[in-house]
């Protein structure tokens, strides 16, 4: 007898606790709903929910356990009620319940659903328990018929959602790290923008670009000269004859041996 | 007379430096976005910045990229004009060293200085024994935000002796800036910066990108 009240004990103690779990949870909820709801996203609203569920799943596994007192054999009687406030049971409840009074004790205490619950219920497990087999049959039928239904229905949606999301998925590839560098050289160091030199072909429009191949460092035998006669042209290059004019004239430097 | 006016112009610059209140700082982060992409950034950019209203500017510049080889390491100056504004002033801007910082820092930071010039200023630089370096065309838009300024951009290579409506873009890809000048020291902007880019992502992955590094990557 003692082993087995101090079972019911220690089983009531951890039950109580993963109330308080679910109590905790639930509050939280509630507390970001109404104080955080500009900002609330959905995953985080949906965590909550699992949050719950999970902490329904422990409690109901817990009252399954085989350890588990088998509750239901056991009563609680309600021996004083009392119309007057009770402080410690405000306490308790962390100000929901104030009296334990008559009015409140029924339902609070209720095992059992209401008496007209109850005969509704007994009327409806009557009803299902006299219907034939045909005629249940092809209830069952029917409603398998609307469950397919609605599941085809959902499932094509989730197809061309999937398929969206794949899309977009395959599109994720926006940009390109090679392609940033390449830019981010170009644009910081000049890199594949410095022309590089080759023996014009043929002298003409076709020469190479404005800047001699010089990069920094290099340093050779700069021809600071031949920027000169460039800029003017430069300057006036404000449409787009005068860079022709340019390049002639630079190819044509590159051809003049005096240059060199 | 004169002098003494320079010497208060002088005097007003060296307060302004010592009380810190020149933007001569660039904060930056730098990305990419393919061609066929730029659309959805663009779309984006517009519902986050804040010229909602008038739409994104759009710009078309040529970058003149000058080198003074007076060190080891040259010193580089660009000159940009406006080739949509032609009545516009050209620009000088002088950019220093990147400091990335440690992991902790979100941005680049470098020295930047900006002035306005005459488009004279070609001759001047070469005068002074600049030579150019490397040349481009840069055409995009520019978004606003607080102070955080966004530039998406194509790069075009010139020369070739092609006009200029038919240069050759540098690659498949828009450069993403964004970037934001202030005076030293006002490291939170690099914060705020860093929750932009994100917002950004998986779009554009806006970074601090070594240049040191970038000079070997083929």
């Amino acid at each position: 007898m003692q082993r087995e009240e101090k079972q019911l004990e220690s089983a009531l103690d951890a039950i109580i606790m993963r109330v308080n779990d679910l109590k905790n949870s639930i509050g939280s909820m509630l507390m970001k709903l109404e104080h955080e709801y500009e900002t609330l996203h959905w995953p985080t609203f949906l965590d909550n929910f699992a949050l719950m569920s999970g902490h329904l799943t422990t409690l109901s596994k817990m009252l399954s356990h085989e350890k588990c007192p088998p509750l239901r054999n056991l009563t609680v009687l309600p021996l004083l009620l009392s119309p007057d406030r009770d402080e410690e049971l405000m306490r308790l409840t962390e100000h929901r319940v104030h009296t334990f009074s008559h009015d409140l004790v029924p339902d609070y205490l209720r095992t059992k659903p209401e008496p007209e619950v109850e005969a509704k219920m007994n009327q409806m497990e009557h009803k299902a328990a006299s219907l034939s087999y045909e005629a249940a049959q092809k209830q069952i039928t029917a409603y398998v018929k609307v469950v397919t239904n609605v599941w085809e229905i959902v499932s094509k949606a989730r197809e061309e959602w999937e398929t969206e999301a794949g899309a977009r998925s395959g599109a994720v590839q926006t940009s390109s790290i090679n392609d940033t560098h390449t830019l981010v050289a170009a644009v910081g160091m000049g890199k594949g923008l410095k022309a590089v030199i080759q023996p014009p072909v043929q002298p003409g429009p076709q020469g190479m670009m404005v800047a001699p191949v010089g990069r920094p460092g290099t340093g050779g035998p700069q021809q600071p000269g031949t920027m000169n006669p460039n800029q003017p042209g430069q300057m006036g290059a404000m449409g787009k004859a005068p860079s022709a004019i340019k390049t002639n004239i630079k190819a044509a430097t590159q051809i003049h041996p005096y240059n060199r | 007379m004169r002098l003494h006016k320079k010497s208060t112009a002088m005097d007003s610059l060296t307060s302004a430096i010592k009380s810190n209140i020149i933007p001569n700082q660039e904060y930056l982060l730098q990305g990419s976005v393919f061609d066929s992409a730029v659309e959805v950034l663009l779309h984006r950019l517009r519902g986050l910045c804040d010229n909602v209203d008038s739409g994104p500017e759009t710009f078309h510049d040529h970058e003149m990229c000058f080198s003074m080889r007076s060190s080891v390491q040259p010193m580089l100056l660009r000159v940009r004009r406006a080739l949509d504004y032609q009545e516009m002033p050209w620009q000088l801007r002088y950019i220093g060293q990147n400091e990335l910082g440690d992991k902790s820092r979100p941005t680049i930071v470098r020295n930047s200085i900006d002035i306005g010039t005459s488009s004279t200023i070609v001759e001047f630089l070469t005068e002074l024994g600049c030579r150019m370096d490397f040349e481009y065309i840069v055409r995009g838009y520019m978004f606003r935000k607080g102070r955080m300024k966004i530039t998406v951009s194509k790069i075009f290579k010139m020369g070739q002796g092609k006009p200029l409506e038919s240069v050759e873009p540098m690659s498949q890809s828009y450069l993403v800036e964004l970037s934001v000048l202030a005076p030293s020291g006002q490291d939170a902007i690099a914060e705020d910066m860093r929750s932009f880019a994100e917002q950004l992502r998986p779009l554009v992955q806006l970074e601090k990108l070594d240049y040191k590094r970038l000079q070997h990557v083929a």
